[in-house]
């Protein structure tokens, strides 16, 4: 199955967009997580805090289902 | 200062619908972290006039910090920031009550520093730091006002469970951390006045529209997504049975 990786921050470097400046297409099995499907595309799951799927804050234990559009936010610790 | 100057001080902002100064005048806020985050948010509590703000850090002021924190100057550079910022928020409001707490937060000294207070707002600059206060936030059932920066990018949430997740509902322990982190003053800004406001909501009563929330502003774009944030069923803190 397919789905597609967005970015926020300065993880936008690391996505190596493929779609348009912004997206990444992966293909996956399904029933994989999205910390196994980011290490299965070199993206360290340290450098990423959580994702959003629509409106809604998805873990990294979250499961993809087809055509799934996911935004990937990096840890953010300054104040 | 007299009844009548304290009315006049606030003569404009009692016009605001459903303000309530005098439930702001009885709470206590605790700021940890008088950065760039804590700056913008002690300034503006002070300026609203809550009764009492508890001031936590244990840094001196250096140079570096005066790109974004805006609470001291440089004749502030190597001063407590605690005393810095005391006395600029004693100039900006008189009738303000403030603590002055040049104390380490760590899993000791938290028990001490939120006692008695409402509203917690974070102005720390590393996750561990976070973590223990999210955790006494969660034992105390203070509300945590989250906010955090790097670069372009803030976020800002608001945790009060069991009504809602809490910061380790939403990320874990051992992320990435760059030092020293890039930031500019503006980012901190906009985010500690977000956390600022939605004290001030929380304060009168007014429902937080971060509640459950998360707010991420991407300064580049100009960007504001709030988004849900659930509790984790699997969160260690606010979950265990
Ligand atoms: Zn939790």
């Amino acid at each position: 199955m397919v789905i597609y990786l967005k970015a926020g921050g300065e993880l936008r470097a690391k996505l190596q967009p493929d779609v348009d400046d912004c997206t990444r297409r992966v293909e996956t099995e399904a029933g994989v997580s999205l910390r196994d499907i980011l290490a299965g595309i070199g993206i360290n799951p340290a450098f990423v805090a959580f994702a959003l799927k629509g409106g809604d804050v998805k873990r990294l234990d979250y499961v993809p289902a087809e055509g799934d559009v996911i935004t990937l936010q990096p840890p953010v610790s300054g104040g | 200062m007299g009844r009548e100057r304290e009315s006049e001080r606030y003569s404009r902002q009692i016009l605001v619908p459903g303000w309530n100064q005098e439930k702001l005048k009885r709470a206590t806020a605790l700021i940890v972290g008088l950065g760039g985050l804590g700056s913008a948010s002690a300034l503006y509590l002070a300026g609203a006039g809550i009764g009492r703000l508890r001031l936590c850090d244990c840094d001196k002021v250096e140079r570096s910090d005066l790109n974004r924190q805006v609470l001291y100057e440089e004749s502030s550079i190597g001063s407590f920031k605690v005393e810095e910022a005391g006395r600029r928020l004693a100039a900006l409001n008189p009738l303000v009550e403030l603590e002055k707490l040049n104390v380490f937060l760590d899993s000791h000294t938290v028990g001490e520093l939120v006692k008695g207070c409402q509203v917690i707002l974070d102005g720390l600059d590393n996750l561990e730091s976070r973590f223990i206060l999210n955790q006494e936030s969660f034992k105390k059932r203070i509300p945590y006002i989250y906010g955090a920066v790097h670069g372009w990018l803030g976020y800002a949430g608001f945790f009060h469970p069991p009504q809602t997740g809490c910061l380790a509902c939403l990320m874990q322990p051992g992320l990435s951390q760059p030092e020293p982190v890039p930031v500019f003053g503006t980012v901190p800004g906009m985010i500690g006045l977000v956390q600022a406001t939605e004290a001030i909501k929380w304060i009168q009563g007014i429902a937080p529209s971060l509640l459950g929330r998360l707010l991420i502003y991407d300064g580049l774009h100009l960007t504001f997504d709030l988004v849900n944030v659930d509790k984790n069923p699997a969160c260690p803190l606010c979950s265990k049975k």
